[in-house]
């Protein structure tokens, strides 16, 4: 990966007008969906585990700087 | 598990929670936080509980069965090092490889003229505080995390995946620890989850005190922006590893916010309103906070006072626990106060004539835990907890 695509996601995200990343979130549903092109089943069902997913990486890095 | 032993609990768990809402149970719940102490009572070295945490967990379990104590952290010795070399991070000094198997962990500060956030970051920290934490922040505090944009390495992959498999491993096995303890004990795990004040996080893990002392001068509008954008990260942070049932606080583990860290001038300004906003915020949703005031806190009691009242259990250490009483009694119920040097160096009978002394002055309305002042770590000698934990549980009854 170039410098230029590790940055990638950030830009699209501010692109957005959303907050980049609100409390619980790494890579938001807004940033992911895009990536996702049509989703043919439960869109719902899509979100949630991401979201579910992507907290545990914020849970890591918060717990690293407060527990460790 | 037995009847006896779920009946136990629930009995313990009844006089915690009762006195932390400031009632008065059958009689004073003894909680200490004993840290480095259950490993000098179990005959393990520090190495060993810091390094295995199931050597740590069994050093719990055997205080907690042998002092018949009402409730206790899970784990005190609170770092796992295992974790902190899965990562590889700088800031600790770890038992048995950068230290003694007998010397406690070590936090270690960053170098003033290098810190772990320089001074001309703040805006960045303030923008997107979780895209710092893992783009500057980690790859400088661990060895083998490297930055976006430089060349990735075998060590920058393995780094997160170790970490993240043995976080995950130590908190399962933390969860596994706390039913532990009620199955075969009887014992309450003394709080749920985590919180620290946002000053304490650019202090303790960004721009390290002598930086952030700096930075109080030279940009002052920084800091407290910084404090406000760490603020809702941190209470959601506290929020999720919270005590679902509302039941037991949660940990809140304050550095240096009291003198001579900070001026009381300097606590109002720059140190308590973010710390009041997510207490409050807390309190709003029904969990207390366990206010652990490390430290001298007594010049800030006036600011302490302003919170709601029973939000926090407020724990005495250097503080002089009767004017605590006097200034807060009425509103949180308190803890602590038996200073460690007694702990440490005195003989039982001091021991037992300081406990009547703290009972006595503060805790004959209730709303009292008995505990040492800070976390009791090895220079603590069984004979004066046996005796703290022995002279309460005749003494202390209601």
């Amino acid at each position: 990966m170039t410098p230029e695509q590790d940055k990638a996601p950030e830009r699209s995200a501010e692109k957005l007008g959303v907050s980049i990343r609100p409390p619980g979130t790494c890579i938001p549903w807004a940033e992911k969906r895009q990536e996702l092109g049509e989703i043919k089943g439960d869109e719902e069902l899509v979100k949630r585990i991401w979201e579910n997913i992507d907290a545990l990486g914020y849970t890591y890095i918060w717990q690293v700087l407060l527990s460790f | 598990m037995t009847d006896a032993v779920e009946q136990r609990y629930q009995e313990r768990l009844k006089r915690y929670v009762t006195t932390m809402r400031k009632g008065k149970p059958d009689r004073i719940p003894i909680r200490p936080f004993a840290a480095e102490f259950t490993a000098v009572y179990a005959g393990y070295t520090i190495q060993e509980v810091t390094h295995d945490y199931q050597k740590a967990f069994d050093a719990v379990i055997r205080c907690a069965a042998d002092f018949d104590w009402d409730a206790v952290v899970p784990n005190m010795v609170y770092v796992w090092t295992g974790l902190v070399q899965a990562i590889n991070l700088r800031y600790y000094a770890v038992p048995g490889t950068d230290l003694p198997p007998d010397v406690c962990f070590q936090y270690l500060e960053p170098p003033e003229d290098n810190a772990w956030m320089r001074p001309d970051e703040y805006d960045a920290l303030i923008e997107d505080p979780t895209g710092f934490l893992y783009n500057v922040w980690l790859p400088r505090v661990s060895r083998d995390v490297v930055p976006p944009g430089q060349p990735n390495t075998f060590r920058n992959n393995m780094s997160f995946v170790l970490g993240g498999m043995a976080m995950l491993d130590y908190f399962m096995a933390l969860g596994r620890q706390v039913d532990r303890l009620r199955r075969e004990t009887g014992t309450v795990s003394a709080i749920s989850g985590i919180l620290k004040a946002p000053f304490d996080i650019l202090a303790d893990k960004l721009r390290g005190y002598k930086g952030l002392c700096m930075d109080l001068y030279r940009q002052p509008d920084k800091v407290l922006k910084a404090c406000e954008a760490l603020a809702p990260h941190l209470l959601h942070v506290a929020k999720s590893g919270a005590d679902p049932a509302k039941n037991v606080p949660i940990g809140l583990w304050m550095h240096r916010g009291c003198i001579p860290f900070l001026s009381p001038q300097q606590f109002e300004r720059f140190y308590w309103p973010t710390l009041k906003w997510i207490i409050e915020s807390l309190w709003a949703d029904g969990h207390q906070v366990l206010f652990y005031a490390e430290g001298e806190w007594n010049p800030n009691l006036k600011y302490i006072a302003q919170l709601p009242d029973l939000s926090i259990v407020y724990h005495v250490d250097r503080g002089d626990i009767f004017e605590v009483h006097k200034a807060v009694g009425n509103k949180f119920c308190l803890s602590g106060g038996i200073p460690n040097d007694l702990l440490a160096f005195g003989t039982p009978q001091d021991v037992k004539d300081y406990c009547k002394k703290v009972i006595d002055g503060v805790a004959r309305d209730g709303g009292y835990i008995m505990d040492a002042s800070a976390i009791m770590q090895n220079d603590t000698k069984p004979e004066n907890v046996k005796a703290m934990t022995d002279f309460t549980r005749e003494y202390g009854v209601y």
